[in-house]
């Protein structure tokens, strides 16, 4: 057991994974001579030749769906797409070549690539800040990791270079530098899984990635007042751990989405839309949503600050919804 | 160097022709779908093309057309089952017309958005430069894609990393209803390959033993690991973008039936003493039967299952 951050961890998850594994590769923007842009790459491509970790032109389109060509074709590729706001940029090649080149063509294929997606707000402007994964999930054929600790970003990297199908992993940059304890064995977490950071019986939070941590502070705060919140980490949204959420709101009879993508369609409202249909007759108070509202990040940290939900909205949020 | 084929290059493109008529008739008595993008004026060139590869060597095709299917030997009976949602097609209702696959025949599907196919061949060269294969892939595209993005990415990268790749752009003038004169700058899309570096090339879609040694000379470049190339087939778009297309924004429909490769390849064959009339008219029977008996087949399949619909999403 070490302690390492969540870059670190990243860092290593790639390099045992293209130990065990020769097909594995790996590419993207500035990822192999500079160590990437936020040096999570760093020392891959002296370790395991330009062969297999090398630097791509600015060509998002190409950068996944070579990926895509290069999974069905038996590689293992991994392209970091330097700011998760540039799925959308590859919006063709992710939600339709990555998610569908499969199931068009009736089972033919697999398609083991991993798409790595920095993702959350450092005052980068609207076009580098958001957190997109209401995208993933709103189409089929994806997976969607969204690892929050060390830990679960080494054990989930691994269950997605491993797995066989498309998976938009998502790295927060707030969270890079972040330490935790990492096992040194060869742990693989399981998708669908989620963790219960906390029990609690008063409300059921569902947070994850940089979002998380500021709940869990926030819980410290709740607890001396009385409230005794159970907060929930997805780890995965597809799939989601559905029986562990709804399970939670029959015990809490509430339930509380914090998340850092837009408010409308986003991935709480899908949250609140199971809870209504599978848990409505336990809720003692409205199911709610604390998320970006629908305007682009901005990026003074004055007004980053105001959008993106902080420990003092997450609070009043809490206070209010418990208040009934 | 081998010389092109030219009979078989003939009877693979006449069966293309006569399936094609028969789906687009199909489709008119309601037994299918009208979905078929028809490929007459292209089969001869795409055929060529192919009979100067290795028959595993990976192909992603275009909307237009069947011949790259009956050129790899995709039977016609799996082809008709995957157009009318029946049993025993290659996709199982999933992909109708548009991705007939089969890989054990070099056959590696379709990009339904356009350009898509572009980024997914390039890739697949990745694949089989990293794994030290002699392969290449092989990929059609139009002349319309040719204006996507896509084109000038995967282009670049392939280039760039010296890939296995054949990109073909068959350019017949036309993007569903806009001429190439409204759409595009350049006479030929062959003069962008100087952009990436690589080798440009313009052959004519009638010209088979024309086709059949540039796809030679790209290949060799290809397995030898010295990169891409960029093929134009100049080629003729004899019918609509789909087939029940009126194409009432045409005026050149009448001359293009001139163009046809297929009647010329034909005269060729004559004039050359590689068939008689007895030979291809028996040839055009024996295409007949086959297309009679693959129809029957299919006719006799079963619907797919609606609940296939929730199959093949995850390995």
């Amino acid at each position: 057991m070490t302690h390492i951050t969540y870059a670190q961890a990243i860092n290593r998850a790639l390099a045992e994974e293209m130990e065990r594994d020769e097909n594995v590769i790996l590419y993207g923007q500035d990822v192999a001579h500079w160590g990437g842009i936020f040096k999570v790459t760093n020392g891959l491509m002296n370790r395991f030749g330009e062969e297999r970790v090398f630097d791509s032109p600015i060509s998002e389109n190409v950068m996944v769906g070579a990926g895509v060509g290069a999974a069905i074709m038996g590689l293992r590729p991994v392209v970091e797409l330097q700011f998760a706001d540039f799925l959308i940029t590859a919006a063709d090649e992710v939600l339709f070549k990555a998610g569908m080149w499969r199931f068009m063509h009736g089972g033919a294929f697999k398609v083991p690539l991993v798409v790595r997606l920095p993702s959350g707000s450092t005052g980068a402007g609207p076009e580098h800040s958001t957190c997109p994964e209401a995208y993933v999930m709103h189409s089929p054929g994806l997976l969607c990791a969204v690892p929050s600790t060390p830990a679960d970003a080494k054990a989930l990297l691994k269950q997605a270079i491993r797995n066989d199908n498309p998976v938009m992993y998502f790295e927060h940059r707030m969270l890079y530098q972040q330490r935790g304890p990492v096992g040194d064995a060869d742990d693989v977490l399981p998708f669908g899984k989620a963790r219960i950071c906390r029990e609690g019986r008063s409300l059921t939070i569902v947070a994850w990635q940089f979002m998380l941590s500021r709940v869990l502070e926030a819980a410290e705060t709740l607890a001396a007042e009385g409230i005794d919140v159970e907060v929930i980490d997805p780890r995965t949204l597809s799939p989601f751990d559905w029986e562990t959420v709804l399970a939670s709101v029959r015990k809490t009879g509430g339930c509380l989405v914090v998340e850092e993508g837009y408010r409308s369609l986003g991935v709480g409202a899908e949250i609140g839309a199971m809870i209504c249909e599978h848990a409505f007759a336990y809720l003692e108070r409205p199911f709610r949503r604390l998320a970006i509202p629908d305007v682009p990040i901005p990026s003074a940290p004055a007004l980053v600050d105001y959008v993106i939900p902080s420990v003092a909205k997450i609070l009043q949020e809490v206070r209010e919804v418990m208040k009934g | 160097m081998l010389s092109c084929p030219l009979v078989e290059v003939y009877r693979l493109s006449l069966l293309s022709r006569r399936f094609e008529e028969r789906v687009a008739r199909l489709a008119l008595e309601g037994f299918l779908p009208p979905m078929l993008h028809p490929g007459a004026g292209h089969e001869v060139s795409q055929i060529a093309a192919l009979a100067a590869l290795r028959p595993l060597d990976p192909v992603i095709y275009s909307h237009r057309g069947l011949a790259y299917m009956v050129a790899r030997g995709v039977s016609l009976q799996a082809i008709l089952c995957d157009i009318a949602g029946r049993v025993g097609g290659t996709n199982n209702g999933k992909g109708g017309i548009m991705h007939v696959v089969d890989p054990s025949r070099g056959i590696y599907g379709e990009s339904g958005t356009l350009g898509g196919g572009l980024v997914v061949a390039t890739g697949m060269g990745m694949a089989l430069q990293k794994k030290k294969s002699d392969a290449l892939v092989v990929h059609f595209f139009g002349d319309g894609g040719s204006n996507r993005g896509p084109f000038h990415e995967s282009l670049n990268w392939a280039a760039v990393q010296k890939l296995p790749v054949i990109f073909v752009c068959e350019n017949n003038g036309w993007a569903v209803s806009v001429p190439a004169s409204r759409s595009t700058a350049v006479e030929d899309i062959s003069l962008r390959a100087i952009g990436y570096g690589i080798p440009g090339h313009i052959v004519q879609g009638d010209d088979p033993e024309q086709v059949f040694a540039t796809f030679a000379q790209a290949a060799d470049r290809a397995r030898a690991g010295q990169g891409p190339s960029l093929i134009e087939i100049k080629a003729v778009r004899l019918l609509g973008h789909y087939s029940t297309d009126p194409q009432d924004y045409r005026s050149d429909v009448a001359s293009a039936s001139e163009k046809d490769p297929l009647p010329k390849l034909a005269d060729m064959l004559l004039a050359q003493g590689l068939a008689d009339t007895a030979a291809l008219s028996a040839m055009e029977q024996e295409i007949e039967r086959q297309i009679a008996d693959a129809v029957a087949q299919a006719r006799q399949a079963p619907l797919i299952d609606a609940r296939e619909a929730m199959t093949d999403l995850f390995a």
